[in-house]
């Protein structure tokens, strides 16, 4: 394989990844999924970084991008932190919660597809008989559990 | 000179302001005993006052200058622009011994703060620290527990910091500076019960009316100016003062024909404004709303005289236009008239002394306009006994109103001679000096004017029937003052349920100045008239010694005579009526208001120079401030606010874009670095292919 059908590789592969963050990042609202897009764009990032590299034969490019992964991980434990915190804030991992940061006359966004949602879950389905003995219901599952 | 006159020249005026300052600075701390560095320097000034007069007598008598006497001591230079004027026709330049030569092409503009001592000076620094003193000792009875008791004191001593200033000054610039400052502690006095709408209201009215009367006296500087080429009054820095040595020594120094004319007009403008001089006397009776003391001090004694004393100043000015003399003698006429009419009819005691200051102001004014020597010492004769009997007149009607709870109008009480004993007979002479009856003070001053101003007439027919009006006022002046004194006094003793069940005589520290000036009020005039030592003083200052003002004997003769049983006669005759009308029931008087009517009417309402006024001045005024508000509310400020919409209305159609979605941002930022890509690669790019 010639460097440039290589280079043309990596790039695509990269640019996919990027492009599959950034879709990530834009329609998924729970945080941790969102997060986990924008690493994913920024690795996309870090292989045409790569890529690039090895093409002009640079190794500044690899030197470049053992610090992003670096920073990535100081990134992520922030970011996790940052999430758990606002987790325990609001016991939901949907980023809509927090959208006090629109200006004051602005309408807040109201999920309607929730309700709906909620709604379908309280149709009872016909069940089997139960046999043996119920489950107790995870209470502490049932606070914390997200919809999204 | 074995005797220092710069020190008490300067320390004359010092004292009070240095006790105004530290009123000011500690009044708050001294609280009830605000009055002592005030009143104590203010004595001091009186003291150190009689002094210099004592020793300007003698050094006057002893001079060696062409044309009376006087000293001057230059303090410093305020302001110097060299050469500012080409020099008029009517400068004269000085060589270092003071002969005249002719000036050089170019004057300087300077403001020689220079205080002066001549007779005229000091006379008035007597009477002004004098009655001051009495006044301010007086004040601390009557402003007892007072909020603003410090705050009185102050204004005080800086009002008499001001005059005499304003009469030592030897300078048209200065004289205005302190003109203006007299007129201050004025507006400040009047207005002192700030929290009282008619007090704030007649600060005003005061302050704006002068502004009238010192709008022609600045005019009336600003001629002389371009006139004389200097505004001193004495010679200094090799150029004649205007009313200089070198000047009054020459005859024919003096600007003539309508410049003189002009100049000497708009300086009585200045004066009718200050003096409450027709038609500029609205503001005096409105300034009663001010403290008793007050209106004793500034707006009796001392203040308002201050346009006399300025035409006294300026009398070899007014010798150089015959006109400008009749105007004076016209508007003293007017004024004395229209006073004592007014003053009939009042029926707030203090408004009645107020009308009555008008009236004698006019007197005086009437001799300043007779021109002749002895009309215009006998001018400056009953401004020094005016200001003790109006002044007794004012603070023992400030003694009833104490007594009263604040009531002063007459209908309210009655019969107060059981209540208030001494004030009762000071005020009766008072009232007996006001009304002219032989042998207060009131008469000698008041026949010496009539007396010259009939001589005058013997020459001038114009003056006869002026000297009528002066004569029939003398005639209404008894009337209007016993009117007041009897309605006041006597009859039966009625209180106002204000003064409470303890209406009483008033404190010590009142009475007492009270009784001092009950005795000037008797003998002021009656010493003088038979010493013969104010004329003989005055004639020492330079102003008056002027060769130019005529001198006709007319002291002694057949005519004075006359004159003096003429007003007798009149004066007792109005105590008559006013006793006959008054005393008992006034059912007479309210006959004589019914069948006089429209006379009685006018009266009532003062002429309706008020309500003249405000029709032709006020309301135009009040008209043209309403348009400008709409044109500056509305046009103006409209279009200042639109501009200022504009930054909104943009903020408001972007603000919808911060709606708070994290992923609205992150799509906004993806955005911006396309729109970046664009123009940065795609954009140059699509340029260089179309070339």
């Amino acid at each position: 394989m010639d460097e440039q059908a290589l280079l043309q590789n990596y790039l695509i592969v990269g640019a996919l990844l990027f492009g599959i963050g950034l879709v990530g990042f834009f329609s998924r609202r729970n945080m941790i999924v969102m997060f986990l897009c924008a690493e994913m764009s920024l690795q996309g990032v870090s292989l045409s970084l790569v890529g690039w590299s090895r093409y002009h034969n640079d190794w500044g490019g690899q030197m470049l991008v053992i610090f992003i992964l670096t920073v990535a991980a100081c990134e992520a434990a922030i970011a996790l932190a940052v999430v758990l915190t606002l987790f325990h804030r609001s016991g939901k991992l949907d980023i809509a919660v927090w959208q006090q940061l629109r200006e004051d006359n602005q309408a807040a966004f109201v999920d309607r597809d929730l309700v709906e949602l909620e709604r379908r879950q309280q149709v009872r389905w016909p069940t089997l008989t139960p046999a043996g003995i119920e489950p107790e219901p995870d209470l502490d599952q049932d606070t914390h559990r997200t919809h999204i | 000179m074995a005797f220092d006159f710069p020190v008490l020249m300067v320390l004359i005026p010092a004292f009070p302001l240095a006790g105004a300052i530290v009123t000011a600075m500690f009044g708050k701390w001294l609280k009830h005993e605000a009055h002592w560095p005030v009143v104590v320097s203010i004595v001091c000034s009186a003291v150190l006052s009689l002094m210099l007069l004592s020793h300007v007598v003698h050094e006057s008598e002893n001079s060696e200058m062409a044309v009376g006497w006087e000293t001057t001591i230059e303090l410093w230079n305020w302001s110097g622009v060299p050469d500012a004027l080409a020099a008029p026709e009517r400068a004269i330049g000085l060589t270092e011994t003071g002969v005249a030569i002719a000036p050089p092409a170019r004057l300087p503009f300077s403001v020689d703060v220079t205080l002066r001592a001549d007779a005229l000076t000091a006379i008035m620094l007597a009477v002004v620290t004098f009655v001051a003193s009495l006044v301010a000792i007086y004040a601390v009875g009557y402003m007892h527990g007072d909020r603003g008791y410090w705050r009185f004191f102050s204004y005080i001593g800086l009002f008499v910091f001001s005059m005499t200033m304003l009469v030592s000054v030897s300078n048209f610039v200065l004289l205005y500076v302190f003109w203006e400052a007299v007129g201050l502690c004025s507006y400040l006095l009047v207005g002192f019960w700030y929290e009282k709408p008619a007090a704030i209201a007649a600060g005003k009215k005061a302050f704006l009316v002068n502004r009238v009367g010192d709008f022609g006296f600045a005019l009336g500087l600003f001629l002389i100016w371009i006139t004389y080429g200097t505004l001193n009054y004495h010679d200094s820095g090799g150029i004649a003062g205007v009313l200089g040595q070198a000047r009054l020594s020459q005859t024919a120094a003096f600007a003539t024909g309508g410049t003189a004319t002009a100049i000497c007009l708009l300086l009585l403008l200045g004066a009718c404004g200050k003096s409450a001089q027709f038609p500029l006397h609205v503001w005096l009776p409105d300034a009663m709303e001010g403290p008793t003391p007050v209106s004793a001090l500034i707006h009796a004694a001392t203040m308002v005289t201050a346009g006399v004393y300025m035409i006294t100043r300026c009398t070899p000015l007014y010798m150089a236009s015959v006109d400008a003399q009749y105007a004076v003698a016209i508007v003293g006429a007017i004024t004395c008239g229209l006073g004592g009419v007014i003053a009939l009819t009042q029926t707030d005691l203090k408004r009645v002394l107020a009308y009555s200051t008008i009236s004698q102001l006019g007197y005086m004014f009437l001799g300043l306009g007779a021109a002749t020597f002895a009309s215009i010492t006998a001018g400056m004769f009953h401004l020094l006994t005016h200001a003790f009997f109006k002044a007794l007149l004012f603070l023992s009607a400030g003694s009833v109103m104490h007594a009263m709870g604040g009531i002063i109008d007459m209908r309210r009480f009655s019969g107060l001679r059981r209540i208030m004993p001494i004030t009762h007979w000071t005020f009766l002479f008072g009232g007996l000096a006001l009304a002219g009856v032989i042998p207060f003070a009131g008469f000698w001053s008041k026949d010496a004017i009539l007396g010259a101003v009939n001589a005058k007439g013997q020459e001038v027919s114009l003056y006869i029937p002026l000297y009528w009006v002066g004569m029939i006022t003398a005639f209404l002046t008894a009337i209007y003052t016993f009117r007041g004194f009897f309605l006041t006094f006597y009859g039966p003793t009625r209180v106002p349920h204000e003064a409470g069940e303890h209406a009483h005589e008033s404190v010590r520290w009142m009475t007492i100045p009270l009784m001092i000036l009950a005795f000037f009020a008797l003998t002021s005039g009656a010493y003088f008239e038979w010493t013969g030592q104010l004329h003989h003083w005055l004639g020492m200052t330079p102003s008056l010694a002027y060769s130019a003002v005529p001198r006709p004997d007319v002291h002694g003769g057949e005519g004075d005579l006359i004159v003096k049983t003429i007003s007798t006669a009149f004066a007792l005759a109005g105590v008559g009526i006013a006793a006959y009308l008054y005393l008992g029931d006034n059912s007479a008087a309210a006959l004589l208001a019914r069948i006089f009517y429209p006379l009685y009417w006018l009266s009532y309402g003062k002429f309706f120079f008020d309500q003249i006024y405000n029709v032709l001045f006020v309301w135009p005024m009040w008209l043209l401030a309403q348009l400008s508000s709409v044109i500056d509310n509305y046009l103006i400020d409209g279009i200042v606010n639109l501009v200022g919409k504009v930054p909104p209305w943009v903020a408001s159609r972007l603000r919808s874009l911060q709606a708070g979605m994290v992923q609205f941002y992150a799509l906004a930022m993806v955005w911006g670095v396309v729109v970046l890509i664009i123009t940065l690669l795609v954009w140059p790019a699509l340029a260089r292919s179309m070339e």
